[in-house]
């Protein structure tokens, strides 16, 4: 037995009665001279030794007290023993045995789990043991701090929320997100996942059918002044003409319409991109040169693209925000523009409060101003720079500027109904009676609010010129605030909605006061709070009644940018258009209730990737794996996926190596580019000498290439892979991919494509041999597909054949028994060669079986082998969203494949099933037809 | 089952020469005497001798379920056991016959208890009547003994 086991044994054992005898023999005397109490009998007995395991204290003073003077017909010592035996019984009767848990008592079908850490399950006559048992058990319980009362009172909770805000930043509805959304930390910032309750569906109506509201604040502004040829030379270099329209595109340069643009690294055009900017240029003023440009990025593009900004602009030169001690002069800027310096006002203020708050813990000081704006940047951080020689100016404005986005058709009604355009006031020394004095100012304001009325006779926000930009401004929307919330709905008027829905809001309507950053900051310091406004509103006679006479203070300039839907493709045109509110900071909560009020749906992050995948349009981080950002993402996400999968049992995860999936987690582009480009090479090679069927010289290609590969890839310098972003490229591509037949036919003819031949091919891939492009595959069949799923090359019989798909035969798991193999070795090498089914040809026989065993079972260890090849169709690329589309009733997919390998299979393919390809989910074996559309 | 037997002897001293071994001896002998090889195998399976008090001549013992009757049926044959060479001549009485150990006990406390009542009446002088009286008290966990048991008990869960 082993030491814990007599332990246990002696505790159960403990309040049992053991035998009450004498032996004599001297082998017990040794072996328990522990327990036993050695006792002298001079009457009968030589010696007596007396055992006894647990009452050894009573009963040794009871042999003691009866042997020496115990008479065998003494009545009281007869009496005695009888009495001290029926203690030990009783003790060992109504003693619970050993354990120390109380239910130990109980029998065991009365025994419960939960008894264990709920004592009230226990019956009562029990309870009070079991409490104070667990009372004794229960650690030290930590220090609650402050009474639930005080940390709810208002300084003590926005103490408690700044503190919160100093690592990842809050945007302004983050309170109202926490308490309806799952909240994610991305990006630097916490942002609203997913909400609480479902809302697919409800959401994707909302989006199709009215309206959908989310916070964008989190997207970077940075702002640019200077003079405009300079500011376009400069940043010209960053994008190309062939791309798409620049930042120099005249409709946007007029300011009258947002563009967007992909942007690289300084004169790298084809390599290195950064990634989709938005930006919007700030009105002319008259007679004047100088320019303001937002340029709105992606959080995540903000760190690659601000020094890229910095050197083309040549503004090195960083201006120190005022709080600092040491101030760079800065007369030169100063006299150009005043701007940079009373922007940075309300921060070093705000800061300068947390600053104080730590150092004195004053009592009377008032209590710590809400945190608006950035909260995690320190105050001597610089968010300007200058150039000396070209007099550029950047600022990062993050956080500055609150934006939302309403997608949707219904989001002008919303937007009309929420709003009211300001009205007129006495003048004082707030901003909007100053703008009223003058008149040309007041005359523009009207036309503003003219135009914005004319949107209440819109029937639906897609019908507007994609990117109309609409400067406005507008009363406190918190004094219209429905006392329900009611259904924004439209009112359509047929009067002067041609010209608004032909060209846009006129050019001199674009101008907003939210471009001064003096302004900006007025109207957020001078912001009337909710609760002096309630107070306002509970001293109204009629209660529920408007405020008769609009506070001074609730005047707002803000921006309206329309968002274009889908732009791209013949079916649902114009899906998901919508506008962008740009509002100063401080006022989001002002605007969000009210919106909401108006019978938005709110949707979070994935609920704008679902947004951008029905629209048929790229997702930043997601869809582009050529930039800097977009690879950190994909590692990100494989090691989210691989943290996912490895919480499942092993029994219970998918053997990815059984279904022929080499990545279901991460996508190698660079490999699969480089592999296709390695196939045509040898494929046209081997053309020269013999023209054999395109199909058998493919598969020889391959078993050929997987082998050397490794060499190959030892030696090519890395190339990058990147995305095919030219335009007219992308425009040829669209049109081969289409079948010659019905409705591609007549669009072919009239955009005039070169027919796809042996030469053109060529050059194209010449050009962008390495490059992948991004396309949309639609499901002809049943199949959703999902997250890297498999795009494949059709066999000429899989086009034949029709209604469901081809299967991959299963694929054999040579890692499954790592012993097993490493005793066969030798054995399994020859073996491989010959009985491996056709499926899977010898190259993927795996090389590094050592490696596997740090990886989980079920997937392929590290150096892969040839991903084109791998399966028994030949391998494009790879699905980066999937899912079953509402829009369109099919599951739909956005993926990226390989240019060289799609050239090429269209080329292959009969006319008029050209197009076709087969996709397959990481964990299936089944391939689904799908038609691949490329649309420009 | 287990049965509570009491053993009965002439000369109450030699009672204190009992173990626990000797008794179980004592059974195997007379259960092979009586019912012969089978009985000898029945009585070496589960039989053993729980508990034995060498003062007052209560035994556990404890008998398969299955053949109990059988093997209390030998008993009554038991006229002596023989312990450290000598032999003490006695009879086994069985008291009780109980599922488990637990009822066994009930049962002997009550048994002990009835059997010092009506030792009380019976006592010859005042000494003895003093003694009888104090083990009668003795035999109750009082409210005090409760609290010290306890608190023993908790001591050394410590």
């Amino acid at each position: 037995m082993s030491a814990a086991k007599v332990k246990m044994r002696e505790k159960k054992m403990r309040n049992q009665p053991s035998s009450v005898q004498y032996s004599a023999s001297p082998r017990h005397v040794e072996s328990s001279a522990k327990h036993t109490h050695t006792h002298t009998h001079a009457h009968q007995f030589r010696t007596l030794q007396m055992q006894c395991r647990s009452d050894y204290g009573h009963l040794k003073f009871r042999a003691s007290a009866l042997l020496p003077r115990s008479h065998p017909s003494s009545a009281g010592a007869f009496a005695t023993a009888r009495a001290s035996e029926v203690r030990t019984m009783l003790k060992a009767t109504t003693k619970t045995t050993g354990s120390c848990h109380v239910f130990g008592a109980l029998p065991k079908h009365m025994r419960r789990r939960a008894m264990s850490h709920n004592t009230k399950r226990l019956p009562c006559r029990l309870r009070d043991v079991a409490n104070r048992m667990a009372s004794s058990k229960k650690k030290k319980e930590e220090s609650k701090g402050k009474s639930r009362k005080a940390r709810r009172q208002h300084g003590n909770l926005l103490l408690e929320f700044n503190r919160r805000q100093r690592k990842n930043k809050w945007l302004e509805t983050h309170i109202w997100h926490a308490k309806r959304f799952h909240m994610v930390k991305k990006w630097g910032y916490c942002l609203g996942d997913r909400p609480t309750y479902k809302c697919y569906r409800s959401s994707y109506r909302a989006m199709s059918s009215h309206c959908l509201l989310q916070d964008l604040s989190y997207y970077c502004c940075i702002e640019l002044q200077g003079e405009e040829e300079k500011l376009l030379a400069s940043l010209s270099q960053l994008t190309s003409k062939e791309a798409g329209p620049t930042f120099a595109a005249a409709l946007s340069l007029s300011g009258q319409r947002q563009g967007s643009v992909d942007v690289y690294r300084a004169g790298q055009y084809p390599m290195q991109p950064l990634g989709p900017v938005t930006f919007l240029w700030r009105p002319r003023a008259q007679g004047s040169t100088h320019r303001q440009l937002w340029i709105w990025a992606h959080p995540t593009i903000k760190p690659d693209l601000l020094p890229e900004l910095q050197t083309v602009c040549q503004c090195c030169e960083a201006v120190l925000p005022p709080a600092a001690p040491a101030v760079i002069p800065t007369e030169g800027v100063s006299a150009l523009e005043p701007e940079p310096k009373p922007e940075k006002t309300p921060e070093s203020k705000q800061i300068t409060g947390t600053k104080r708050k730590q150092t004195f813990k004053d009592a009377s000081e008032p209590s710590e101003k809400k945190i608006l704006g950035d909260g995690t940047r320190s105050p001597t951080t610089p968010v300007t720079w200058k150039s000396s020689s070209n007099g550029i100016v950047i600022s990062d404005l993050t956080m500055e500027i609150v934006r939302y986005r309403l997608i949707g058709p219904q989001s002008h009604s919303v937007l009309v109904e929420t709003m009211e355009a300001a009205t007129d006031c006495d003048p004082s020394c707030l901003w909007w009676p100053e703008h009223c004095k003058n008149e040309s100012k007041m005359n523009l304001h009207q036309q503003q609010a003219d135009v914005f009325h004319l949107l209440k006779g819109v029937y639906s926000t897609g019908e507007l010129p994609s990117g109309t930009v609409l400067g406005l401004t507008v009363d406190d929307p918190r004094l219209t605030l429905p006392t329900k919330k009611v259904k924004a709905l439209p009112c359509v008027k047929q009067e002067k909605r041609r010209e608004l829905m032909l060209r846009g809001a006129p050019a001199h309507c674009c101008q907003s006061s939210l471009w001064e950053s003096s302004v900006r900051d007025n109207v957020t310091v001078n912001k009337i709070s909710n609760k002096l406004l309630n107070h306002m509103r509970s001293e109204l006679l009629v209660p529920g009644s408007r405020l008769s006479p609009t506070p001074l203070q609730g005047r707002v300039p803000i921006l309206l940018v329309h968002q274009p839907g889908k732009q791209v493709g013949h079916e649902m045109t114009s899906w998901g258009a919508g506008w962008d509110l740009l509002l100063p900071k401080g006022w989001g909560m002002a605007f969000w209730v009210p919106l909401v009020y108006r019978g938005v749906r709110i949707g979070g992050l994935t609920m704008s990737l679902k947004h951008s995948q029905n629209k048929g349009a790229a997702h930043f981080p997601h869809d582009y794996p050529d930039c800097p950002a977009g690879a950190r993402f994909q590692e990100e996400q494989e090691a989210q996926l691989l943290y996912e999968f490895k919480r499942y049992p092993p029994a219970k995860r998918n053997n990815y190596i059984k279904h022929g999936c080499l990545a279901p987690f991460c996508c190698p582009w660079q490999q699969l580019a480089e592999e296709w480009e390695l196939i045509l090479r040898e494929g046209g090679e081997e053309r020269e000498e013999d023209r054999l069927t395109q199909t058998s010289t493919k598969a020889d290609a391959v078993m050929e290439v997987a082998t050397p590969r490794e060499d190959v890839t030892v030696t090519k310098p890395p190339s990058r892979v990147t995305v095919l972003r030219n335009k007219k490229s992308l425009r040829l591509l669209s049109g081969w991919c289409r079948p010659t037949t019905s409705k591609g036919q007549r669009a072919r003819r009239s955009c005039g494509v070169l027919p796809l031949d042996r030469a053109a091919m060529a050059l194209f891939l010449s050009a962008h041999g390495m490059s992948l492009v991004w396309v949309r595959l639609s499901l002809l069949s049943k199949g959703k597909p999902e997250l890297h799923a498999m795009v494949c090359v059709p066999t000429a019989e899989d086009l034949m054949l029709c209604g469901g798909g081809p299967q991959e035969p299963p694929h054999r798991d040579h890692f499954k028994s790592p012993f097993r193999r490493q005793k066969k070795g030798s054995k399994k090498e020859g073996k491989e060669s010959d009985p491996a089914p056709a499926s899977e040809p010898n190259s993927t026989a795996p090389e590094g079986p050592k490696s596997s065993l740090a990886l989980p079972m079920g997937l392929w260890p590290d150096p892969l082998p040839s991903v084109t090849a791998h399966c028994s169709r030949v391998m494009l690329g790879w699905v980066t969203q999937g899912d079953f589309s509402l829009s369109s009733g099919r599951g739909e997919a956005l993926g990226l494949v390989s240019v060289a390998g799609l050239l090429n299979t269209l080329f292959n393919q009969p006319a008029e099933r050209r197009g076709t390809l087969l996709l397959r989910n990481p964990a299936s074996l089944h391939y689904r037809v799908a038609k691949v559309n490329l649309e420009v | 089952r287990y049965l509570l037997c009491e053993v009965n002897v002439e000369d109450h001293s030699r009672l204190l020469q009992l173990d626990d071994r000797a008794v179980a001896a004592a059974v195997r002998a007379a259960v092979a005497r009586t019912h012969g090889d089978y009985g000898a195998a029945l009585c070496s399976i589960r039989f053993s001798v729980k508990y034995l008090n060498a003062h007052t001549g209560i035994v556990f013992l404890r008998f398969p379920k299955r053949c109990y009757r059988l093997l209390w049926s030998a008993l009554p044959f038991i006229t002596c056991i023989e312990t450290r060479g000598q032999k003490i001549p006695c009879f086994l009485n069985c008291l009780h016959v109980g599922g488990t150990i637990r009822t066994c006990q009930k049962f002997l406390i009550r048994y002990n208890t009835q059997q010092l009542h009506r030792m009380l009446p019976k006592c010859k002088n005042e000494e003895e009547k003093r003694q009888v009286q104090k083990a009668i008290l003795n035999c109750t966990l009082t409210r005090g003994n409760k609290a010290e048991s306890e608190d023993e008990s908790e001591s050394e869960e410590e």
